[in-house]
């Protein structure tokens, strides 16, 4: 989240020198006219769009930064009175503790980046049950000796409520490379970070140290970089998990995930007002599920820019801690890409949520392979795997077609060519040169 | 029977390019779609074989273009352009392939070097040749690499769009070579088209032999 937030600053950043550069190309621009013009109201123009250029972007700094520290207290605010009072101290940047090799520790916590993690809800005692209040600080006995070795010990902790995806990580590459004293081998915080606790399923926390993943994968995987866009890191390196297609209501226009407003979520319930009979969006149910989302707020008639993005993901994201190396990873293409494959089998339709997270809606498994798909989900298919029926119909016509009416013709032609004889050597007259059989007539010269 | 040349080399040359390289195209089509019912090949190996004859049959294609763009042999496709001659013609063919053919008629159509497609062949070539062989091309490549193509891909509707068109075209291509190789085998023997598209030259006969003067379709 506190990624979120930087990104959040940038526009406001670029905004600025636009301010500024606009203000500098049209003094540039003003100039020339002058020069040519020679005329002193003309400078005296420029000078004056250039001051209220100035002007604006003052304005725009003074009125829009404080906008950010504002937000950023507002999700401070939220926290418990009790988390407040543990980040008056830890909100301080800078502090930090010294281990025993001389490894820093920071104790620096950002309360912003706390309160949008999951764990907010739990608050700070829920992990640091061991600090107490009365005697603090002095009373942590960190006998850590180093930082590697402190964030290993601070696994016992949250396995404490997540004792599944511990378990489940123990059989892990990353697991075992930590047994073997690897000291980049992400324990739990090496994922999902320390106070910025969120889910991880995001592509961007594999290749944040997989930085060469994709490169690897180009060197044997056809569209590699569709591959790594569509299909989760999980989806083939936990080869012992199910899969399945979650399909996310993506912007076309804007480039971003659709999410629901705070206060006001719409998405289950235009879901479930779809799924007429309670069993899970059908081909149609979903077609109109999509319509019904461009209509509200699109306008009718303007082309749907709602769309429905497609991505192979872990049925539950517990089995997701249990990654292997690439030695064990499914390589096999007919894994996804033969009809019936175990990923296409449980569909999902979501939004992201006003916390991030996911809602889901469930879908029938049908809704990829239907023609109806072409509408619902012009940007999801994986060749094979869920093709449609349809076409599957128009090819075998097609066949028992071309050879059905090729085997017809060729038959008819020989029978014709029967009857003619015979007729001919019914009727034959001496001198007669009698009759080419069909389809071998000396000038049948063209197809 | 006089012997006269109609398929110039470079047209050889394309046409069985493109013969054996669209038969690949339906086989390995055939494998990547249906790798659950099809074992010939693996699908890595399908594709990837797909993809290589897919690139050699559109520069093939180019032999083709270039050829007919700087030959008057480019006459053989030029459109007929009153619509009821077309339109006679494409009706006088079809009635002989639909019932003249099998009363021992000849072929309403004469070749020469010049006019060597009959009014539906001539109309069939144009509309595979310049529309639906560079379509299935142009979705092919977007299909080949989706990322670098992604702005079209999301132009046209996405890639199940793009994958669709690909597939109704295949479709097509299907139905279409078994009537191609079909019609091919209508000549003054089975196999005389197919002899000509190796040598160049079609067998027909004079018009002393057919002893009635020549029909024309112009």
């Amino acid at each position: 989240m506190a990624d979120d937030r930087l990104i959040q600053i940038n526009p406001f950043r670029a905004g600025w020198h636009t301010i500024s550069m606009r203000a500098r190309n049209g003094l540039k621009r003003e100039n020339k006219g002058t020069y040519m013009a020679n005329g002193r109201r003309d400078r005296a123009w420029t000078r004056a769009k250039f001051h209220m250029g100035l002007i604006i972007a003052a304005l725009a700094s003074v009125l829009l930064f404080p906008a950010l520290f504002v937000t950023a207290y507002a999700a401070e605010n939220a926290l418990s009175e009790a988390d407040k009072q543990c980040l008056a101290c830890h909100s301080t940047e800078g502090l930090e503790k010294k281990l025993a090799n001389g490894d820093t520790l920071s104790l620096h916590v950002r309360g912003e980046v706390f309160a949008n993690s999951v764990h907010k809800a739990i608050g700070c005692a829920g992990c640091h049950a061991d600090v107490d209040l009365k005697t603090h600080p002095g009373s942590v006995k960190n006998t850590a000796k180093n930082a590697r070795e402190h964030s290993i010990a601070r696994v016992a902790i949250c396995r404490q409520c997540h004792e599944d995806a511990f378990k489940q990580h123990e059989q892990s590459v990353h697991a075992a490379r930590v047994k073997e004293g690897n000291l980049i081998a992400p324990v739990c915080t090496g994922c999902h970070g320390s106070h910025s606790v969120t889910p991880k399923t995001a592509y961007e926390t594999c290749v944040g140290c997989h930085a060469a993943a994709l490169a690897a994968h180009q060197k044997w995987l056809p569209n590699a970089s569709v591959h790594h866009e569509v299909v989760s890191c999980a989806a083939c390196h936990a080869p012992a998990a199910l899969r399945m297609v979650d399909l996310r209501l993506y912007d076309r226009v804007a480039k971003v995930w659709l999410s629901e407003k705070e206060g006001q979520p719409e998405f289950e319930k235009l879901a479930r007002s779809a799924d007429a009979d309670g069993k899970g969006l059908d081909p149609m149910e979903l077609r109109n599920l999509v319509r019904q989302i461009n209509r509200n707020g699109n306008g009718n008639g303007a082309p749907p820019w709602k769309t429905l993005r497609g991505r192979i993901e872990l049925r539950t994201n517990v089995e997701a801690h249990r990654l292997s190396g690439k030695d064990a990873a499914i390589r096999g293409c007919d894994n996804c890409h033969r009809s019936g494959a175990e990923p296409f089998q449980n569909v999902t339709v979501s939004i992201t949520g006003s916390d991030g997270r996911p809602i889901r809606y469930d879908a029938q498994k049908e809704v990829l392979t239907s023609a109806l798909s072409i509408e619902s989900l012009p940007e999801f298919y994986a060749i094979g795997g869920t093709r449609s029926k349809l076409l599957d119909v128009l090819l075998l016509l097609a066949v028992l077609g071309g050879a059905g009416g090729t085997i017809g013709h060729w038959t008819l032609r020989k029978l014709s060519g029967r009857y003619l004889k015979k007729s001919e050597s019914a009727h034959a007259k001496p001198g007669d040169q009698g009759r080419p059989s069909p389809g071998n007539h000396p000038d049948n010269g063209a197809r | 029977m006089q012997k006269i040349y109609v398929h110039p080399l470079p047209v050889r040359i394309w046409h069985w390019t493109n013969a054996f390289g669209f038969v690949a195209l339906i086989v390995t089509g055939l494998q990547i779609r249906y790798v659950d019912l099809i074992s010939l090949m693996s699908f890595k190996a399908a594709v990837n074989l797909h993809n290589w004859v897919g690139f050699v049959l559109i520069g093939n294609f180019f032999v083709w273009l270039l050829f007919y763009l700087f030959s008057d042999k480019i006459k053989v496709y030029h459109p007929e352009l009153s619509p009821m001659k077309h339109f006679r013609g494409s009706l006088r063919q079809l009635q002989y392939y639909g019932y003249g053919i099998f009363k021992g008629d000849p072929n309403p159509h004469h070749v020469s070097a010049y006019h060597k497609f009959n009014p539906l062949q001539s109309v069939t070539y144009q509309i595979v040749m310049l529309l639906l062989v560079p379509l299935q091309f142009f979705t092919g490549i977007l299909l080949w690499d989706l990322k670098h193509f992604s702005g079209a891909v999301e132009f046209f509707g996405g890639v199940r769009v793009v994958d669709t068109v690909h597939v109704l075209l295949f479709i097509f291509f299907v139905a279409y070579i078994f009537g191609h190789a079909y019609l091919g085998s209508l000549g003054h023997t089975p196999t005389a088209h197919f002899k000509a598209m190796f040598t160049g030259y079609e067998e027909v006969e004079t018009e002393v032999e057919r002893g009635e003067p020549a029909q024309t379709l112009t």
